[in-house]
């Protein structure tokens, strides 16, 4: 009977619903759980960590511990700091004009070009880490800041480029125009128009480089030693001949990790664009 | 003021050729329309005179000098865009003083000046809005105080009410033709409204592909279309068109129609036009050809009887209180003097001599 | 126009930049490939021997073949893992909800975490002593009571693609889910009137209409999967033995423990030969799309 289906049918959707609960509530779990947990982690004392236990007496020992000697974290932080927001400072403003020039102008080798820029994100860095290494040796500049800015304006000046060639492109250029027959310079219709039309994608921008440069890894464990030790490699040191001291990773991990969770959330809806470049709207 | 010219201008992308060996003089003061479909080179023309797009070949001259090497702001030009290229994180008051402010022209003269443009264009109580807070007749309007704040030599408008709806378009259209005559300034427009083209020009080049079809006053563009394209371009409901042949003097096509046209020359392929309004419907028998009625269109002002002859359907224009069913029997009275002949495969016009 | 010569000028300093910082390094590294070089030996490179290198790499060294066997081992499982776990995950996001809500605000997180950080937690988490997931999965399965993950070769490697996929999986679903917004609704409606269930319409309507977004995930994740480095350090050291040694860890083992340049170079440029080759099949698929 008719009834009948309507019932069987609307059990059937409260049971796909259930489901459906159940395996968001587990995503959901598995996404966070690792992160609280290490957050758990920092707060716990060497002796807590053993017994995996959720009620215990919170401590804030480990952050003191991490930032005093030897360890210094606060060094870390900073050297992270100067690096990233230095990569960042170079990076964009001449990445918004290369950007700015893909978008508006044809050239000649445009596409070969283009295709250049998107290439280096394909290269693993394995490949450049090696002769950036042998030259800064060679040049008495391993474990600097210099050294570091240099690598990382190699990883984001493309995705930059490509990022805020993406953001103009959706720019429309009547305005632009109108403002050349009104009679302005093309870099004057740059600073009076275009910026302030497309600033918060540069700051999309800036932000998706800053995250990317604070967390790099492999040139920075390369080419650092003592000085300019940024916090994802600081983060590996944390240990002695007994171990790793796993409550001061976690809470050097809570460092490293609270700005970037900010960082993101404010820029959140166009992290994926960016990656993808446009080809996925 | 002054003159623009085109002299064997050509604009291609690749393989593409959006502009194909064009030259055009427009006198100073005129209104010109540059009058054709999507694609069909108008806008690409413009914005060459403009110098948003630089001639593969060809000059482009205003008031005399040659003006290819030079950028848009030394043109004294200015321009209305198709979404009127408003600044939006600026008030309508700085959108409009833009201009001026790039010349260095400052404080309470440019307040003056931007004052008085508004005031042309009505938009006094607006200027301190952003363009987001307006509606578009407004912003389009900002667009034209823009552009006439400058007295420039010649005014660009590309498109400017296609984003407009119909009732606006209309009271628009007459704010620009009014402006355009009191400001007497050199103005050329495109548009592939032919409404628009028909009653704001002076003069209107029709183009397709790339190339002006007819240029000429609407009267004769309207009267005495040069070809095929711009017969059928033209006029709403659009002309007539029928296939058929033609021999000394007689035009003849299938289903009975039959015509006597004053062309001698001519023997072959010919199309035959002639405009809705020119066609006379008759009771069956009393005309120049019979047909079977296809359909029936009240207009309001009119009525549109579209019929059948043979395997071609032409439409004529009858009073507004004439009646009749679909598929009843009719005959056609063409006014002999609003003939119109072309050879079918030139599409040109043939002038009867 | 002043533009012509502008533009060039606009794009200098990028350009200067990425010459400088990629294309030089590139080009240095490639050159080294073809040289005897043990930074042991000496400070200066050595001389030239062809392609030895490469020649060795693909048909005499086990740890070549190894990493080789390794890699794609785990490029094949990670990224199978991650596009369908996407794929499910975006498609349950698509509809409205409390629950719904919540996952897609925490989808970034994980992203934004350091790659070296998820190596450390991961490996704290499946401690054999201290692991909350160890501990989680004895509780779960007690045959797997005290079971050390990351002393078995095959588990070491499951639990590298999971702290992989932990880390791509949310953001990947970001991006199909953004892929499906764009689709037009209605031939799923369409099918829908027409009597097709939600399985079917995903299958036949969805699904296919998702391809060219799915393709670019999947080769955009391979590269990712392929460079990836970070974790292999912090997580399992390359452990146990040689078991999750990838390519990427070898070229870093090569040159910074033995210290023969000359042969990291070339095993680096095998690898990025593979990654460019992707690179190509990428920027087609995606021109295609612009275009069509």
């Amino acid at each position: 009977m008719k009834t009948d289906r309507a019932t069987a049918a609307r059990r059937r959707r409260l049971i796909m619903r259930a489901v459906e609960s159940a395996i968001l509530l587990l995503v959901l779990f598995l996404i966070l759980f690792p992160i609280l947990w290490m957050a758990l982690t920092s707060f716990k004392r060497p002796v807590d960590l053993f017994d995996l236990t959720l009620v215990f007496t919170p401590t804030l020992d480990n952050f003191r511990t991490i930032f005093a000697a030897p360890w210094n974290i606060g060094q870390t932080l900073l050297n992270s700091t100067i690096v990233a927001g230095l990569t960042v400072a170079i990076s964009i403003p001449f990445s918004t004009l290369a950007a700015y020039a893909f978008s508006r102008f044809e050239m000649r080798f445009k596409h070969a070009l283009f295709f250049t820029i998107l290439a280096t994100q394909f290269i693993p860095a394995v490949v450049v880490v090696l002769p950036f290494y042998l030259l800064f040796r060679d040049l008495g500049l391993l474990d600097t800041h210099f050294a570091l800015v240099i690598v990382n304006l190699a990883i984001v000046t493309p995705f930059a480029v490509w990022m805020l060639k993406g953001f103009l492109d959706a720019v429309p250029t009547e305005s632009e125009e109108a403002a050349l027959v009104d009679g302005a310079t093309r870099l004057r219709v740059i600073l009076d128009i275009v910026v302030p039309m497309v600033w918060p994608g540069v700051l999309v921008t800036a932000v998706f480089c800053f995250i990317l440069t604070w967390n790099e890894f492999l040139f920075a464990l390369i080419l650092t030693r003592d000085d300019a030790v940024t916090l994802p490699v600081g983060i590996t040191r944390f240990r002695t001949e007994r171990g790793d001291l796993w409550e001061l990773i976690a809470a050097a991990g809570i460092l490293i990790s609270i700005p970037m969770f900010l960082l993101a959330s404010v820029i959140q809806r166009h992290f994926v664009r960016g990656m993808t470049g446009g080809a996925v709207k | 003021m002054a003159d623009v010219a085109l002299r064997r201008v050509s604009k291609n992308w690749g393989s593409f050729v959006a502009v194909r060996d064009q030259s055009l003089e427009i006198r100073d003061g005129e209104f010109m329309v540059l009058l054709g479909p999507s694609g069909c080179g108008k806008t690409t023309t413009m914005r060459m005179i403009a110098g948003l797009e630089e001639p593969s070949s060809g000059d482009i001259l205003i008031g005399g000098q040659r003006v290819n090497d030079l950028p848009p702001r030394d043109r004294d030009i200015a321009m209305v865009f198709q979404s009127y290229g408003l600044y939006p994180h600026m008030t309508v008051a700085e959108n409009i003083g833009y201009p001026l402010k790039l010349r260095g022209i400052k404080g309470a003269e440019r307040d003056a000046r931007v004052r008085a443009a508004a005031a042309k264009v009505e938009l006094e109580p607006l200027l301190a809005r952003r363009p987001k807070e307006l509606s578009g007749g407004q912003r389009q309007r900002v667009a034209l105080a823009r552009a006439i704040i400058r007295r420039p030599t010649v005014f660009l408008m590309d498109e400017p009410l296609s984003n407009l709806d119909a009732k606006l378009r209309v009271s628009t259209r007459a704010e620009i033709k009014h402006l355009q005559h009191e400001l007497g300034v050199t103005t050329v427009y495109v548009t592939h409204d032919q409404i628009e083209a028909m009653t704001l020009a002076h003069r209107v080049a029709v183009m397709n592909h790339g190339e002006i079809r007819q240029l000429a006053t609407p009267e004769v563009i309207y009267d005495r279309p040069a070809d095929l394209f711009v017969a059928g371009f033209i006029g709403s409901p659009p002309m007539n068109l029928v296939a058929g042949t033609h021999e000394e003097g007689v035009f003849t096509a299938p289903g009975g129609l039959r015509a006597v046209t004053r062309v001698a020359r001519h023997a072959g392929r010919a199309v035959l036009g002639i405009r809705p309004e020119d066609v006379t419907v008759a009771p069956a028998g009393a005309g120049d050809v019979d047909a079977a009625i296809y359909a029936v269109e009240l207009t309001g002002d009119a009525v549109l009887v579209t019929v059948r002859i043979g395997e071609a359907r032409l439409i004529a224009k009858a009073d507004r209180t004439w009646r009749a069913e679909p598929g009843s029997a009719v005959a056609l009275r063409f006014d002999a003097t609003r003939l119109h002949l072309f050879d079918a495969d030139t599409t040109k016009r043939l002038n009867p001599e | 126009m002043q533009d012509r010569r502008l533009k060039y000028l606009l794009i200098l300093p990028a350009a200067l930049i990425v010459l400088g910082t990629t294309i030089w390094p590139l080009a240095i590294s490639f050159v080294t490939s073809f040289r005897d070089w043990r930074l042991t030996r000496s400070l200066t490179p050595g001389p030239f021997i062809g392609a030895e290198h490469y020649v060795t790499a693909l048909t005499d060294d086990p740890d070549f073949a190894n990493a080789l066997r390794v890699t794609a081992l785990f490029v094949v499982i990670d990224v199978t893992i991650t596009v369908v776990s996407a794929l499910g995950l975006a498609v349950l996001l698509r509809r409205a909800g409390v629950l719904h809500s919540m996952v897609r605000a925490v989808l970034i997180l994980p992203f934004a975490v350091s790659p070296a950080l998820v190596g450390i937690s991961f490996r704290f988490m499946f401690n054999a002593e201290m692991g909350v997931f160890t501990w989680l999965a004895g509780a779960i399965v007690p045959p797997l009571q005290g079971f050390v993950w990351l002393a078995e070769p095959s588990t070491a490697l499951l639990v590298l693609v999971f702290s992989d996929a932990w880390r791509w999986v949310p953001y990947m679903a970001l991006v199909v889910l953004g892929g499906m917004a764009a689709l037009p609704r209605e031939p799923e409606e369409a099918a829908r009137i027409d009597g097709a269930s939600e399985w079917q319409v995903f299958r036949d309507v969805t699904l296919p209409a998702l391809l060219p977004v799915l393709a670019i995930v999947a080769i955009l994740k391979t590269v990712f999967a392929l460079k990836m480095f970070d974790q292999v350090v912090t997580l399992t050291g390359g452990g146990p033995g040689q078991s999750t040694v990838t390519l990427a860890y070898l070229v870093y083992s090569i040159a910074f423990r033995w210290y023969d340049m000359g042969y990291a170079s070339a095993v680096a440029w095998i690898l990025t030969a593979m990654l460019m080759l992707l690179a190509v099949w990428y920027t087609r698929l995606v021109l295609r799309k612009a275009g069509a």
